[in-house]
C-alpha cells in the first residue's frame, strides 16, 4: 500500500483499519479514483523520459485548470482594459508578478490537500470551527455567485460578436458545462476542462496579429517603464489585475481538485510542476491580451467601459475580422472555462461543509447534491444575465476588486492550516514560504487600502502628483 | 482490513480490494466520517482574524460606495 508522510493526525484512523476493527465501506468514488492511481503508481514505477512525461501528464490539471480558470472573463476584459488604457510598459511585469504571488499560494494548496485528503472549506470548519468556517463560506459564496455572472456576461457578449441571441449563447455555455460532467468520472471531467483550457492562448496569435514593438515588450519587462501615474483608476486596474491572478475561489478548487483526483504526498513535485505550467500558461495569455489592445492606446481610443465584443469591435479596423473573431472567441473560451471551474468549487466547499458527498466521480444517483448544487449555481447565475435591463457593467467592474479584498481574510485561513504541524507533520511551509506568503497577505491588504483610500479621499493621489 | 462483501453499490471484490491497496487509508472516503481535532485559536490569531474580518466588511462598504457613486 502506497502509504506516504502521513500527517500525525491520522495514525488513529489508520490503525483503527488495520487492527480490523471495523468494516470499510468501498464506493464508486475510491474505485475510480484507485484505478487513477493505479496508472500513476505503474507510471511512477518505471524509469526513463517518457515514463517522466506519462506521470506529468496523469497529474497535470488542478494548477493548469485553476491558472487557466482564472484568467477568465472579468480577468481578461481587465488585462484588455489595461493595454487600451497604459499600452506597453508598467502592467507587463506587473501582471507577471501577480502569477508568481499566486504560485506561492497556491503551492500551499497542493501541500494541504495532498497530505490531509481534505478539502479547504471542510479543513477550516473542522480545525478553527463553524463560526469562523461559515465567515469564509460567506465569502465564497458571495464571490463565486458575482465571478460567475461575470463568466456569462462574458459568455454572451463573446457569442454577441457573431450575433449569436443571448439566450443561445448562455444554453451553449449550459450544455458545455453539462456535458463536461456526464460522465462522473474526475478525470475525464478533468480532461474535457483542459481542453477547453488550452484555448485561452487564443490570445497569443491575437497579440501576434497587432505586430508588438518587442524592443518596447522587452524595454517594460526590464525596467517596468513607462510607469503609469498614480490616481484612482491605476489603482482599480492595479487592483482588478491583481484580482485577475489570486483570488478566494482559487484556494478551495485546487484544494477539493487535489484531493479528488486523489493526489498524495508522493505527488506534491508534480503539483508543484502542475502550478507553474499553469500559471505561465496563464501570464502568456494576460501578457498576450494586454499586448492585443495596446494598440487602441495608441490610437488614443477611450475604452473604460468597454465589454467583450466592443474591444473585438474596436479591434477590428487593425486586425481584421479574423482576428477580432478569436478575441472575441478567446472571451468565451475564458467564461466556459471558469463557470465550469468556479460552479465545481462551490459545489465541492458545499459537499464539504454539510457532509454530503462532494466528488466528480459520483454517479449521479449518489452525488445528488453536489451536482445540483453545481448545476443551480451556474444556471442561477446563467439566468440573471437573461433579465433585461439589469446593470450588469457594475457586476463587472466590482468583481475583480471584491476577490482581492476578500483574498487577505482567506489567506490567512490559508497560511494557518498550512503551518499547522498536527495536521501536516513534516509538509508545513518552510521559513522562506513563509515570507513571501505574509508578503503576499501585505500586499494585497496594501492594496485594498490604497484603494480604499483613492475611494474616500482621492485628491490625496492628485497631491501626491497624480492626476 | 475487513471490506463489506455486499455494499449499496454492488463493488467487485476485486474493485474493493484494488480501491484498500491502491488508496491511502485517509483517502477512502469512510475515513471522511472521521473529524479533523479542533484547534484551540490563541489571542493574536483570533486579533488578526478579527483585524482582517472588520477590514473585509469596511472596504466591501467601500466598493459599494464606489458603485453608487459610479451609477449616479
Amino acid at each position: 500500500m502506497s502509504v506516504g508522510s502521513q500527517p500525525p493526525y491520522t495514525k488513529p484512523l489508520a490503525a483503527r483499519i488495520a487492527n480490523g476493527g471495523e468494516a470499510v465501506v468501498i464506493t464508486h468514488e475510491d474505485v475510480d479514483r484507485a484505478h487513477d492511481r493505479v496508472r500513476v503508481s505503474a507510471a511512477r514505477a518505471r524509469r526513463g523520459f517518457s515514463s517522466r512525461a506519462k506521470l506529468l501528464w496523469l497529474l497535470v490539471g488542478p494548477g493548469v485548470l485553476v491558472m487557466l480558470g482564472e484568467n477568465d472573463g472579468p480577468s481578461m476584459l481587465s488585462y484588455a482594459a489595461t493595454g487600451a488604457k497604459f499600452g506597453i510598459g508598467f502592467f507587463l511585469p506587473f501582471v507577471a508578478l501577480t502569477f508568481c504571488m499566486a504560485i506561492v499560494v497556491q503551492e500551499m494548496t497542493v501541500r494541504l490537500g495532498a497530505a490531509t485528503h481534505r478539502g479547504h472549506a471542510e479543513l477550516i470548519f473542522e480545525r478553527f470551527g463553524p463560526f469562523w468556517g461559515w465567515f469564509s463560506m460567506v465569502d465564497l459564496g458571495i464571490g463565486n455567485f458575482l465571478t460567475l455572472i461575470t463568466e456569462f456576461i462574458a459568455i454572451r457578449a463573446g457569442l454577441g460578436f457573431f450575433g449569436v441571441p443571448p439566450w443561445i449563447a448562455i444554453l451553449i455555455a449550459l450544455v458545455i458545462l453539462y456535458g463536461a460532467l456526464v460522465s462522473h468520472r474526475y478525470w475525464t471531467w478533468e480532461r474535457i476542462t483542459l481542453a477547453a483550457a488550452a484555448f485561452n492562448l487564443i490570445f497569443v496569435p491575437v497579440a501576434l496579429m497587432t505586430h508588438p514593438s518587442w524592443h518596447s515588450v522587452g524595454h517594460a519587462f526590464i525596467t517596468w517603464r513607462p510607469l503609469p501615474g498614480l490616481n484612482k483608476d491605476t489603482l482599480l486596474l492595479m487592483l482588478a489585475d491583481i484580482g485577475a491572478t489570486v483570488t478566494p475561489w482559487m484556494l478551495f478548487f485546487q484544494q477539493s481538485a487535489t484531493v479528488d483526483k486523489g493526489m498524495t504526498t508522493k505527488d506534491i513535485r508534480f503539483g508543484r510542476i502542475d502550478t507553474v505550467l499553469g500559471a505561465a500558461l496563464a501570464t502568456a495569455a494576460a501578457v498576450a491580451t494586454i499586448l492585443a489592445t495596446a494598440p487602441l492606446f495608441a490610437h488614443q481610443m477611450t475604452a473604460d467601459t468597454f465589454q467583450a465584443a466592443e474591444f473585438a469591435q474596436a479591434l477590428q479596423p487593425l486586425i481584421g475580422r479574423f482576428g477580432a473573431s478569436l478575441f472575441a472567441l478567446g472571451m468565451v473560451e475564458a467564461g466556459i472555462v471558469a463557470s465550469i471551474t468556479i460552479s465545481a468549487a462551490s459545489a465541492y466547499a458545499f459537499g464539504e461543509v454539510t457532509h454530503k458527498p462532494h466528488s466528480l466521480n459520483l454517479p449521479l444517483g449518489q452525488g445528488k447534491a453536489f451536482y445540483s448544487v453545481l448545476t443551480l449555481c451556474a444556471v442561477a447565475a446563467a439566468a440573471i444575465v437573461l433579465i433585461p435591463g439589469l446593470p450588469l457593467v457594475y457586476v463587472v467592474l466590482v468583481v475583480n476588486v471584491v476577490a482581492v479584498l476578500a483574498m487577505p481574510p482567506a489567506l490567512v485561513f490559508l497560511f494557518m492550516l498550512v503551518n499547522d504541524k498536527e495536521i501536516m507533520g513534516d509538509l508545513v511551509s518552510p521559513v522562506w514560504a513563509n515570507v513571501l506568503s505574509t508578503a503576499v497577505v501585505f500586499i494585497l491588504t496594501a492594496a485594498g487600502v490604497l484603494f480604499g483610500i483613492s475611494i474616500i479621499a482621492p485628491n490625496i493621489f492628485a497631491t501626491l502628483g497624480g492626476k | 482490513m475487513t471490506p463489506r462483501e455486499e455494499t449499496p453499490d454492488l463493488i467487485s471484490n476485486a474493485d474493493q480490494q484494488l480501491a484498500l491497496s491502491s488508496l491511502e487509508h485517509d483517502q477512502l472516503v469512510h475515513a471522511k466520517k472521521y473529524f479533523i481535532p479542533r484547534r484551540h485559536l490563541k489571542g493574536p490569531e483570533l486579533l488578526v482574524l478579527w483585524a482582517l474580518r472588520i477590514y473585509l466588511l469596511f472596504m466591501m462598504a467601500v466598493v459599494v460606495y464606489q458603485v453608487w457613486i459610479a451609477s449616479h
